[in-house]
């Protein structure tokens, strides 16, 4: 119950400084997306089970907040990256720093453009255009940056199961 | 056998999650009240907290953006000086002509902006994600905006409300790709549909305008107003920046660059008044 309600919050607060926190601090015209990072690190603590439930979760919420994208799209794409995240995750078999510093960057960079595709295949216009290329790169290196913090508190708000937190980093 | 029963739960684990992610989208894209019931539900809720949370981070925001735009501002601040001293000229004369104006168009019985009641907005956010184009406000049905309301600077058009809870609306721009808005070419009179091509983008009108029709650089671009159009004539939209031949060979293609500086909205006004059923 009380897990629960501490997820509750915490999902809250990611979109209230989403929405207006990121909102406010463009990088050359784009904002860093810590809704995707949230659903990067779920994949990386949990696997990719937990890890799609995490992306769905908090891509349903960003999906409520946002009027412009078709709603579902954004939940759809950040389970899925959670999920691929997950499974590259387990495939891993050593620890160092610098793996969830470089999966953050090109699940992030393929995430925003998995949402540029399937917004496009969606009937989406100008989803997929010049900015594409700057905004993945951006959130890339945004998301790699934050990753690091990003584990803690997520590790400190949803917990790993006994089993997987034995073998999470 | 363990590793492959916990294989097997993730696939349909994901298989769930993508199936319920499609039934989300199909019943937005059929247009189900639910779904945007449930949009306007999270934009109740969420509207105090991200009020607030704006009041902290706006400032924050307007430090940032003063680092990033520094050079920019002070060119600005100076072109603007220069611009101000010219325009106190000009505002007297100014002020007598739209004396007469307003006479001949009350004579006229002619609609002008002035007639219509505004509120005015802080422009509260920018866009939220990198595949928006809209703004937020922080004002709403409480001060009378309502869907459908054209929102303006004091040099030209923005967009128009397309959601709104009690205390906030969001504003599409006319520069989304998907906002078309009616126009009228000053010069030749030639009126037309101008598309937005993105954020931060001029906007495109290249099948209304046929190739001979004078549109001069710096042509002044107005709302159309025509019946049925969803904003009022003569509202200031641009001007024109470049033309060219469209790839059809029979109209022109023509770039007009918004008046307004969509990327950089601090306060706007909210015209009280809604599109007539054509």
């Amino acid at each position: 119950m009380m897990n629960a309600l501490r997820a509750a919050l915490a999902l809250i607060t990611l979109l209230v400084l989403q929405t207006t926190l990121i909102a406010e601090l463009p990088i050359f015209g784009v904002r860093a997306d810590l809704v995707l990072l949230v659903a990067i690190a779920g994949g990386i603590i949990h696997g990719r089970d937990r890890g799609a439930v995490i992306g769905f979760i908090v891509g349903f919420g960003y999906d409520l907040l946002v009027s412009q994208t078709p709603l579902g799209l954004y939940a759809l794409t950040y389970c899925l990256v959670g999920y691929a995240v997950g499974t590259v995750q387990q495939t891993v078999l050593r620890s160092s720093w610098w793996i969830p510093v470089a999966l953050a960057f090109g699940a992030s960079a393929g995430g925003v453009t998995l949402f540029a595709l399937l917004g496009t295949v969606l009937g989406q216009d100008g989803m997929v255009n010049d900015r594409l290329g700057r905004i993945a790169l951006i959130v890339g290196v945004v998301n790699a940056l934050l990753i690091l913090p990003a584990l803690r508190l997520v590790r400190a708000t949803v917990p790993p199961e006994r089993h997987a937190a034995r073998l999470s980093l | 056998m363990a590793l492959s029963r916990r294989s097997g739960r993730s696939r349909f684990t994901l298989i769930l999650l993508v199936l319920t992610s499609i039934t989300v989208l199909t019943l937005d894209f059929r247009g189900s009240s639910a779904v945007q019931g449930l949009r306007d539900g999270a934009a109740t809720v969420f509207s105090p907290l991200r009020g607030a949370a704006d009041k902290v981070f706006h400032p924050v925001g307007n430090v940032w953006s003063g680092i990033w735009h520094y050079g920019d501002v002070k060119k600005e601040n100076d072109e603007l000086r220069a611009e101000l001293d010219q325009l106190r000229a000009q505002a007297a004369s100014n002020a007598d002509a739209a004396k007469q104006l307003q006479e001949l168009q009350q004579l006229a019985q002619l609609d002008s902006l002035t007639q219509y009641q505004q509120v005015t907005a802080r422009v509260a956010s920018g866009p939220i994600g990198n595949f928006e184009n809209t703004v937020q406000l922080d004002k709403g049905t409480n001060a009378g905006i309502q869907v459908g309301m054209p929102v303006l600077t004091g040099t030209g058009l923005v967009g128009r409300v397309v959601q709104v809870t009690s205390g906030n609306a969001v504003v599409k721009l006319i520069s989304d790709v998907d906002a078309a808005t009616g126009v009228r070419f000053t010069t030749s009179g030639t009126k037309g549909v101008a598309h937005g091509t993105g954020a931060g983008n001029p906007l495109m009108s290249d099948s209304d305008v046929p190739v001979g029709t004078n549109v001069p650089i710096g042509d002044p671009v107005l709302t159309s107003g025509l019946v049925g159009s969803v904003y009022p004539p003569d509202v200031v939209v641009g001007t024109v920046s470049k033309v060219a031949p469209a790839g059809d060979q029979i109209n022109l293609s023509v770039t007009i660059e918004p008046a307004a500086d969509l990327t950089r909205l601090s306060y706007v006004r909210v015209l009280i008044w809604l599109p007539s059923n054509p």
